[in-house]
Parts: structure tokens; C-alpha cells; sequence
């Protein structure tokens, strides 16, 4: 259900790719240390690794700082109470019509062919 | 920046505890993490032998290593704890999931009604000319009140005298003697008009 709402929950996607990126900061922090275990060390790639983890960590902070500051803002006492129930019950008897009028017209249609066999 | 709006005291203690979470845990990954590098620098003099030293920096690597990893573990604890009090607590948001359901749910209702109104206007024209074939033909077993939708439109004034609008689809009634049996056939119901049964001898 999630998937269809686009607008709503941007913020929500932001998370998301702010979880990839703590799973991206372990695997750099690993992947530092395993460089740094081996007997002739790759220095630019040592550089570049470790480079990209301090930039991830700080990302990270930025942006999950900035989700609660905004939840700061946002966030009441009180529980939300919209719904959209009413318009869900709408177009639940909408879909009751429907099948009623299919129902009856195969009534119809098998009366026809009985007249027609007889 | 907006201005602070009093929250309750939860939310207000709730908010704050997720700051310090994402303080302690960032500060936790930086700080094991150079502790570790540090510790890979290999020293000329030590206190202990080279081999003790060598076993004490694998076991605190490996544990600032652990700690690394609980940081991180406990990182995406606070993020899907963030995703949970957005989802019940981000009004904004959760009133426009709301208004967008709403649109979906009622342009499928509408559309649903036009459908089936359009299906009416035709099945309404067949169902006419149905009914007109089944009243006329000699099958139809129909009481004297059963009146044809081609009937009914037919008549506009259900209480007149006239026999003669006793018409075709109440001969249907295959009695060939006049009187008793077509009466009771043939009651005298209000909309059949007059007598019925002269009509059929």
C-alpha cells in the first residue's frame, strides 16, 4: 500500500536510504581495516575509503538530525484521527452494485437460453 | 528556525533521548574506529613482550570492532523507531495519504456509477423488446396484474373502464370456455380495466 503513495512519504524513502548508508559505513569501516592488515597497502585506496566513511558518518548525522528537528516541529500530543473509512464503505457498496448487476444479467441471459432451448 | 511548540512532556523526552542516541552512537563508530587505527601502528618498544602486546591489540580490535558494529545495529534501531513516530506522528503527511485514498476511493466509485448507468440505458432497451417478445408469445403464464414493462408504458390511466384495454399480453391465458375459470383468472383488480373475460370467447 505504501508503494502507491509518492508524495507522502518521501521522508519516509529518506530513511530508507539513510539505513543503506549505515550498512554502507560498516562495509567501509571493515573494508579500511582489511587494507590495512594486508602486507603492501593500497594508499589511495586506503585514502579513499577512509575518506568516504568520515563523509557517510557525517551525512548520517546531518540528516538524521535534521528528521527530528523537523518531528520537533511537526509532532503534536495528539493522536491523528482522519480516516478514510467513509469513502473506502462508498466504494465498497459501489462495488456491491456492480456485482449485483452482473449477478442479475446472468440471471437474465440464463433465462433467455432456457426460452430459447424450450 | 519555528518556534518550539509545547509538546507533551513524553514526546518532548522522547525527541530528546533520540538526539542523544544518534550523539552516542556516531561518536561511538568515530572514536572505535580511530582507536583502531591507531592501535594497527606498530611500536618499536613495548612494555610486554612483542607477542602479549600483539594479543592485547587483537582482543581490543576486536572488541572495538563489536563496538563498531553495536553502534551501527543500534543506529538503524533509531532510524526505524524515527520511521514509526513519523508514520503515527507526521500529520502533515498522514493527512495527505488520507486525501489521496479519499481521491482514489471515490474516482473508482464514480466510475463504477457511470458504468452502470450506461449499462442500464442499454439493458433497459433490450429488456423492452425481451419483455415484448415473452409477453406475446404463447409460453407466458402471466396473471391479469402482471403487467408488461411495454404495458405499462402503454397505460396511462390504470382505472379506466374500458375493456378494451384488456389487450394482447392477457390473452395469453389458454381457457377456452367464457366465464368462471377466466374470471378467477381474471380478478378484478384495479388496474385490469373492466371485465376481462368477454374478451376471451
Amino acid at each position: 500500500m505504501m508503494a502507491t503513495y509518492s508524495l507522502a512519504n518521501e521522508r519516509l524513502r529518506a530513511l530508507e536510504d539513510i539505513e543503506r548508508e549505515i550498512g554502507a559505513i560498516l562495509q567501509n569501516a571493515g573494508n579500511v581495516i582489511l587494507e590495512l592488515s594486508k602486507e603492501k597497502t593500497n594508499e589511495r585506496l586506503l585514502d579513499r575509503q577512509a575518506a568516504a566513511f568520515t563523509a557517510s558518518v557525517q551525512h548520517v548525522e546531518a540528516e538524521l538530525s535534521a528528521q527530528i528537528r523537523y518531528l520537533t516541529q511537526v509532532a503534536t500530543g495528539q493522536p491523528h484521527e482522519g480516516s478514510s473509512y467513509s469513502s473506502r464503505k462508498d466504494c465498497q457498496m459501489a462495488l456491491k452494485r456492480v456485482d449485483y448487476a452482473r449477478l442479475k444479467l446472468s440471471e437474465v441471459a440464463r433465462t433467455c437460453e432456457q426460452m430459447l432451448e424450450n | 528556525m519555528a518556534q518550539q511548540r509545547a509538546l507533551p512532556q513524553s514526546k518532548e523526552t522522547l525527541l530528546q533521548s533520540y538526539n542523544k542516541r544518534l550523539k552516542d552512537d556516531v561518536k561511538s563508530i568515530m572514536d572505535n574506529f580511530t582507536e583502531i587505527i591507531k592501535t594497527a601502528k606498530i611500536e618499536d618498544e613495548t612494555q610486554v613482550s612483542r607477542a602479549t602486546q600483539g594479543e592485547q591489540d587483537n582482543y581490543e580490535m576486536h572488541v572495538r570492532a563489536a563496538n563498531i558494529v553495536r553502534a551501527g545495529e543500534s543506529l538503524m534501531k533509531l532510524v526505524s523507531d524515527l520511521k514509526q513516530f513519523l508514520i503515527l506522528n507526521d500529520f502533515p503527511s498522514v493527512n495527505e495519504a488520507i486525501d489521496q485514498r479519499n481521491q482514489q476511493l471515490r474516482a473508482l466509485q464514480e466510475e463504477c456509477d457511470r458504468k452502470l448507468i450506461a449499462l442500464r440505458d442499454e439493458v433497459s432497451i433490450d429488456l423492452y423488446e425481451l419483455e415484448e417478445e415473452y409477453y406475446s408469445s404463447s409460453s407466458s403464464l402471466c396473471e391479469a396484474n402482471d403487467l408488461p414493462l411495454c404495458e405499462a408504458y402503454w397505460r396511462l390511466d390504470p382505472d379506466t373502464d374500458s375493456a378494451d384495454c384488456l389487450s394482447a399480453p392477457l390473452l395469453a391465458s389458454p381457457e377456452p370456455s367464457a366465464g368462471g375459470p377466466l374470471q378467477a383468472a381474471a380478478p378484478a383488480h384495479s388496474h385490469t380495466g373492466g371485465p376481462g373475460p368477454t374478451e376471451h370467447t
